[in-house]
């Protein structure tokens, strides 16, 4: 980087001076580290506290005698009753948080073989978007499949995919065109909305799916706009958040906007793939 | 008010969204009899694992709107434990304490300690969604631009990530920067006297300022962000996350992280991003950083 700099980069310290960050570091915060890993404790801790003081409280009334005093003993059992009160608060918060404990499912390691096929001829830019759509799903969800179909043709199958029964044992070859008259694609296409299919074992229309592992536990069919359909497989049942559901159809439309601007590209191979499917 | 009668419903909201699923109850009541229907969206098992409670019949609301229940605790802790004092002063005869009631006032007071403590635990257990949305505090407007002259791609880029930030996120105010090229878009404060032509170049010297190029890690302040970002950030800003985006060079020193711009997300919630909030997050900023 020279000395002088580009003239809007103000935010590249030039070399040789090399400054230090100037602002605030954030505390540490012990609950926030502590709670989440201690869960199953803090969990019953209000149950433990409660119960413990609802005894404390009775022993204490049975060890200290009720009064004889009217006056005496009523403020004592004011003071009773209020502590019970609240050790009994403690006792439902604590039941509750019991029973709003998420269920843990377990990941199911999909069965199958790596595969990284990206057609060919694509623009770079189109090609980097894509693995970047397969880094970000595959880091933050639980996608371990990616398939993209766009204007009949397979543009990228990534991650796992079902191991073929051919020789060579490669993956399973996803077929566009089939898959896209099957009644999962024309739901979608009706809908025009993402499908979260969330324990893909209740689901008939698995067999239209023959390319992702036999065990893929739950599966989003996201549209690309008219033309387009991701399949997102992941190894967990209901392993994609609502959350996770939002981001990737807004990842669709985006990939669907830069697919439609190099539609021209993709409309040759297709035709490409088109002849050399009726040669 | 009966325990023991009650009725909940799971809902998720449509999109968008920007919290983990929300959780709604209901309270049933038809004229006398009351009814007792739980819907669980659990179309995989038919009840509990064996050997869990199902303790799904103690959950409870008012039906206040806007009324968090999660908080309750901390209510009844505050109101019983002035009670208790009430009742120490003003109930009883205060020559004439015994040392039994002495201890029971012990430990009522700290059991409604512990009571008002309990919301802010509950906060941080996994599963306990608090239904916070982010508010919009007074005193910011909402402003959209960017720096000139930036190539068609980073452009759409730019604005699409913003975009969707402030849409999925709790984020009230996004920035991000690439490379020297800005784009700031959301709700933010800015002094009065800038032009918008000019406005750039001003958040462009306040990063400078407190020499957030120079960050090397991420930091996320999830309650309070501290005086020195002040005057850059929005007014009632309560979390904040900043994601520097580094590059490898090789210099002939060795390698060097560079610092290519980074992203600033301001929100007006406190521990406004979660986990997985901030997981999505640098899978965005992971666009710029190739």
């Amino acid at each position: 980087m020279s000395r002088t700099g580009d003239i809007r980069s103000g935010l590249h310290a030039p070399e040789g001076e090399r400054g230090q960050y100037r602002g605030p570091k954030p505390r540490k915060d012990w609950a926030a580290d502590w709670v989440p890993n201690n869960e199953g404790t803090v969990r019953s801790l209000p149950i433990y506290v409660g119960g413990a003081s609802l005894l404390a409280v009775l022993f204490n009334r049975a060890v200290s005698g009720i009064a004889p005093v009217a006056d005496a003993s009523s403020s004592q059992s004011r003071a009773d009753l209020l502590t019970l009160g609240l050790a009994v608060t403690n006792i439902l918060t604590g039941l509750v948080w019991l029973s709003i404990r998420p269920k843990s499912i377990s990941v199911v390691k999909p069965e199958g073989v790596e595969c990284r096929r990206i057609q060919s001829g694509l623009p770079e830019l189109v090609v980097s978007e894509l693995l970047w759509v397969w880094e970000s799903l595959s880091t933050v969800t639980c996608c371990r499949s990616l398939v993209i179909i766009y204007d009949s043709i397979c543009i990228m199958q990534i991650g796992v995919a079902a191991k073929s029964s051919a020789e060579d044992g490669g993956a399973v070859a996803v077929n566009p065109v089939k898959l896209m008259q099957g009644t999962l694609y024309q739901g979608i296409k009706k809908s025009k909305a993402q499908n979260y299919l969330a324990n893909l074992s209740l689901y008939p229309g698995r067999s239209e799916l023959p390319f992702l592992p036999a065990n893929t536990q739950a599966v989003i069919l996201q549209p690309l706009g008219d033309n387009g359909i991701a399949v997102i497989g992941g190894d967990t049942i209901r392993g994609f958040t609502t959350s996770d559901q939002t981001w990737i159809a807004y990842i669709g439309e985006k990939l669907d906007v830069t697919l439609a601007k190099h539609a021209g590209e993709i409309s040759v191979l297709t035709q490409e793939s088109v002849q050399r499917s009726n040669s | 008010m009966s325990l023991t009668s009650l009725s909940f419903s799971f809902s998720s909201s449509p999109i968008p969204v920007k919290a983990p699923t929300k959780i709604r109850f209901q309270y049933k009541r038809s004229g006398r009899t009351v009814s007792v229907s739980a819907l669980m969206d659990d179309s995989q098992s038919n009840g509990q694992q064996p050997g869990q409670l199902n303790l799904s019949v103690l959950r409870f609301t008012l039906g206040i709107p806007g009324f968090d229940e999660s908080y309750l605790p901390r209510y009844i802790g505050y109101g019983f434990g002035s009670l208790l004092l009430l009742n120490h002063f003003v109930g009883s005869d205060l020559s004439a304490i015994t040392p039994a009631q002495l201890r029971t006032e012990a430990l009522g007071l700290s059991l409604a300690a512990f009571s008002a403590v309990l919301p802010y635990l509950g906060k941080f257990l996994p599963g306990t969604a608090i239904v916070n949305q982010a508010s919009l505090p007074a005193g910011n407007e909402q402003l959209f631009i960017m720096s000139e002259g930036m190539p068609e791609a980073l452009r759409e880029q730019l604005a699409w990530s913003t975009y969707v930030l402030l849409r999925n996120t709790n984020t009230i105010a996004a920035l991000v920067s690439v490379g020297g090229e800005l784009c700031v878009r959301g709700y933010w404060s800015t002094p009065d006297d800038i032009s918008r032509a000019d406005l750039v170049d001003w958040f462009n010297k306040q990063i400078q300022n407190i020499g957030l190029p120079d960050l090397k890690d991420a930091l996320y302040f999830p309650v309070n962000s501290g005086n020195e970002f002040q005057t850059l950030l929005p007014k009632g800003t309560r979390s904040l996350l900043i994601l520097p985006l580094l590059r490898v060079s090789n210099s002939s020193t060795g390698k060097l992280k560079l610092s290519k711009g980074l992203v600033l997300l301001a929100s007006s919630m406190t521990y406004a991003y979660s986990d997985k909030d901030r997981a999505w997050i640098e899978a965005i900023a992971n666009q710029f950083r190739g």
